[in-house]
């Protein structure tokens, strides 16, 4: 048996417990993240560069991505690219894979466990292009998963780079019709047009209807607060703000990180709104300077040790500010892509152009 | 804060009036008041050093050096020259404008002493705008020239106000002649649309570099080439648009770029960080920092100290640090090698620290490039500009005189 079968073996294993609900032992993931960090380093030369700085195995940053092909296999081999979306560089990430079955298997029970815990199948309404309209990125992909492993019949309510408002205000009323609960699903920015677009339509959707939103906004619209966000949809589809979550994936990972409250509403201990991690995922906010773990919870630079990346890098460090609260984590945002480089920045602050 | 758009209306014509003064006044007793200023502003920046540590995330010996060093550069010998320098320069007809509106640059903080000074050392009076959180020094240099002679004083005013407000920033121009700002070059594209015919004196978004050649990389010579580049990326915590952020290294048989970075770290910048410590890293400048200090591992060496980072790389593709001490070292054949690589800076490249020998081929150079403008000056000069040293590639008195 080969290296890479023996790990994916034993990632199967862990994620096949969960599934099961069997409790995974964060030191066996250690274990498995320290194992999977060594054979990366040997396979991918640009990971086997960093230097270990701490007990843990270095993290590469999201930014080589953008720059390097990181992957274990030859590009003949690659059975699916995702690119991350990006209006701001001119570079993309790029996370080539050559099996998905280790990300299907981790969105999979991600999602079951945290946005739909409760419901075998249900209706779906994607404000998110069609992955026909967008082979190359990973929510797209992930939601048409979703659909097939979720749905009852979905719609996609964006398509040619546009809402379409009548398809989704349609979906919306006849959910009230049918009393049936759906779950919507989009982008944040989507969720923003749709503000804009729907006027004064405002809906009841049956009780379970569910809301999951995703990403940031990257010029594609208005920027709106998290929690001003929170509250409008809630007013606009009828749906309990516990019910409304957030996902926070990215394109180097493969796996995905949910907001606490809908399964918490559902099953009891209610606690804030936070991220859950999954067990075989390891979130930590990282001090910039030192790149170790920072105490309590002070913020940090957020480092994801995703063990779902088989055949890319599991140790990722990511640009997000981070803190942890209770058992899980809040993402605070991106930090500033322009640093302050020459005059510009300061003097653009003083003017409020930034 | 000024939130009162007439109030800025108010103190703006206020200003312009005591302009009348201002050049009524013989350029000697100009230079004898903002030299008397400059005295006063340095005592008491030295007792003020904790607080303006705090203003300004710089540490106190920072504070300390760069308020020392920029306030040595002026004196009645200095500001005499540069006035003779712009009156011989410009036509004998033309006047100073009759009042400038400047927005400071809140990076390096000692940058308002010539943005300030000069102007008002021509006889154009001033109304400085400063963020609220970097108004400490301005406002220091405000009480200075105004305590050193109130009636002269009385052409410079200091307004902050809230960015982005469009009725107060029209306030804030509309009585001057000229408006001078930094900026991002999307940020000066968007002012002077909204100036209109109002002349800008634009300083876009820039970036500087340094270059040592094999004789500064000599045995004879290294110690001191160390000890001058350490004190380049060093000073303002690499925040200035002077600070070099790419260093081109001519390779010899006897030093490579990488055992030159290395030296660099031991004996340069680590020594460096204990006489003047970098600030505390902001959380999001530091986020930046991870990914590019992770990226330059990838792409080549990274020598990391405990508040700096020399990645050793190849001169292209650049990849800009986030200041705060991270800065690229590549390996260039010479000087011509050198030119190639800054080309795709172009004109964002407003300064090379030189290494003493290639200053003057650096600027011959220059004079015949249509790529590059940048100001050329000896390593360990880059952040002590002196007062006449110009800016943007044009004379520090630019747009000060009517045409």
């Amino acid at each position: 048996m080969s290296t890479r079968s023996w790990l994916k073996g034993r990632i199967q294993a862990m994620l096949s417990d969960f599934e099961n609900g069997i409790g995974v032992d964060p030191a066996v993931r250690d274990e498995l993240i320290e194992d999977l960090a060594e054979w990366q380093s040997q396979e991918i030369p640009e990971y086997g560069r960093l230097q270990r700085l701490g007990p843990w195995p270095p993290a590469l940053p999201t930014d080589v991505f953008r720059f390097r092909r990181i992957a274990s296999q030859p590009a003949h081999e690659d059975v699916r690219v995702f690119r991350s979306s990006g209006t701001t560089a001119s570079e993309r990430s790029v996370h080539a894979f050559r099996d998905l079955s280790l990300y299907d298997f981790a969105a999979r029970v991600a999602a079951r466990h945290m946005l739909f815990p409760d419901i075998e199948r249900l209706r779906l309404v994607v404000l998110a292009p069609h992955e026909d309209e967008a082979p190359n990125a990973s929510l797209e992909y992930m939601l048409a998963r979703f659909a097939e492993w979720f749905g009852t019949d979905s719609i996609w309510a964006w398509s040619s780079g546009a809402l379409d408002l009548e398809l989704l205000s349609g979906a919306l009323r006849s959910a009230e019709a049918s009393e049936e609960p759906i779950a919507v699903l989009g982008t944040s920015f989507a969720f923003v047009h749709a503000e804009d677009g729907l006027g004064d339509q405002v809906f009841a959707l049956p009780p379970g209807s569910r809301v999951m939103q995703t990403g940031g906004y990257k010029g594609r619209s208005r920027e709106v607060d998290k929690q001003v966000l929170l509250e409008a949809i809630g007013a606009r589809y009828g749906v309990p703000a516990p019910w409304i979550i957030n996902e926070f994936g990215a394109t180097e990972l493969s796996s995905q990180l949910y907001e606490t409250t809908l399964r918490e509403d559902i099953y009891g201990g209610p606690g804030p709104r936070r991220l859950w991690v999954p067990p075989w995922v390891r979130a930590t906010p990282v001090d910039p300077e030192t790149l170790e773990p920072v105490e309590g919870n002070a913020v940090g630079i957020l480092r994801i040790d995703d063990a779902a990346n088989l055949d890319s890098v599991c140790c990722i460090q990511t640009a997000d500010l981070a803190q942890r609260l209770a058992d899980g984590i809040v993402v605070l945002g991106r930090a500033p892509g322009a640093t302050p480089r020459g005059c510009s920045l300061a003097a653009d602050q003083a003017l409020g152009a930034r | 804060m000024t939130q009162d758009a007439e109030a800025i209306r108010a103190r703006a014509e206020d200003v312009a009036q005591a302009g009348v003064w201002l050049r009524s006044v013989s350029t000697k007793e100009r230079v004898r008041w903002l030299s008397k200023a400059s005295s006063t502003l340095a005592r008491r920046a030295e007792d003020a050093c904790a607080a303006l540590s705090e203003a300004t995330g710089l540490s106190a010996p920072m504070v300390r050096w760069a308020t020392r060093t920029t306030l040595d550069t002026i004196s009645e010998e200095t500001l005499l020259e540069l006035a003779a320098q712009a009156s011989k320069r410009s036509s004998p007809s033309s006047k100073p404008i009759a009042m400038l509106s400047l927005v400071l640059a809140g990076n390096v903080f000692t940058a308002a002493v010539r943005g300030i000074l000069v102007p008002l050392l021509l006889g154009v009076p001033v109304l400085a705008k400063a963020s609220s959180k970097d108004s400490l020094f301005p406002a220091m240099l405000l009480d200075a020239i105004r305590d050193s002679d109130p009636r002269l004083g009385a052409s410079l005013d200091l307004v902050t106000f809230t960015g982005g407000d469009a009725a107060l920033e029209a306030a804030f121009v509309e009585r001057a002649d000229a408006v001078s700002a930094y900026g991002s070059d999307e940020t000066i594209a968007a002012m002077a649309l909204r100036l209109g015919a109002k002349p800008l004196i634009a300083h876009g978004h820039g970036v500087s570099v340094a270059y040592c050649d094999a004789e500064a990389l000599h045995a004879r010579a290294i110690d001191e080439t160390i000890e001058r580049l350490a004190l380049d990326i060093s000073a303002y915590d690499q925040r200035g648009c002077l600070s070099p952020q790419l260093v081109y290294v001519e390779e010899t048989r006897h030093m490579t770029a990488l055992s030159f970075a290395r030296r660099l770290c031991e004996e340069g910048l680590g020594p460096m960080g204990l006489s003047l410590p970098r600030g505390a890293l902001p959380i999001a400048t530091g986020a930046v920092q991870a990914q590019w200090r992770g990226l330059a591992e990838v792409e080549g060496d990274l020598l990391r100290g405990d508040a700096y980072a020399v990645a050793v790389r190849p001169s292209h593709p650049i990849r800009w640090s986030p200041g705060y001490r991270n800065v690229s070292l590549s390996p260039v054949s010479g000087i011509d090698d050198a030119l190639h690589a800054m080309k795709p800076i172009g004109a964002n490249l407003k300064c090379i620290g030189a290494s003493l020998n290639s200053v003057s081929s650096l600027r011959d150079r220059l004079a015949q490039s249509r790529a590059l403008g940048a100001y050329v000056c000896a390593l360990g000069e880059m952040q002590i500009p002196a007062l006449d040293a110009p800016a943007d590639g044009r004379p520090i008195w630019y747009g000060l005189f009517r045409p």
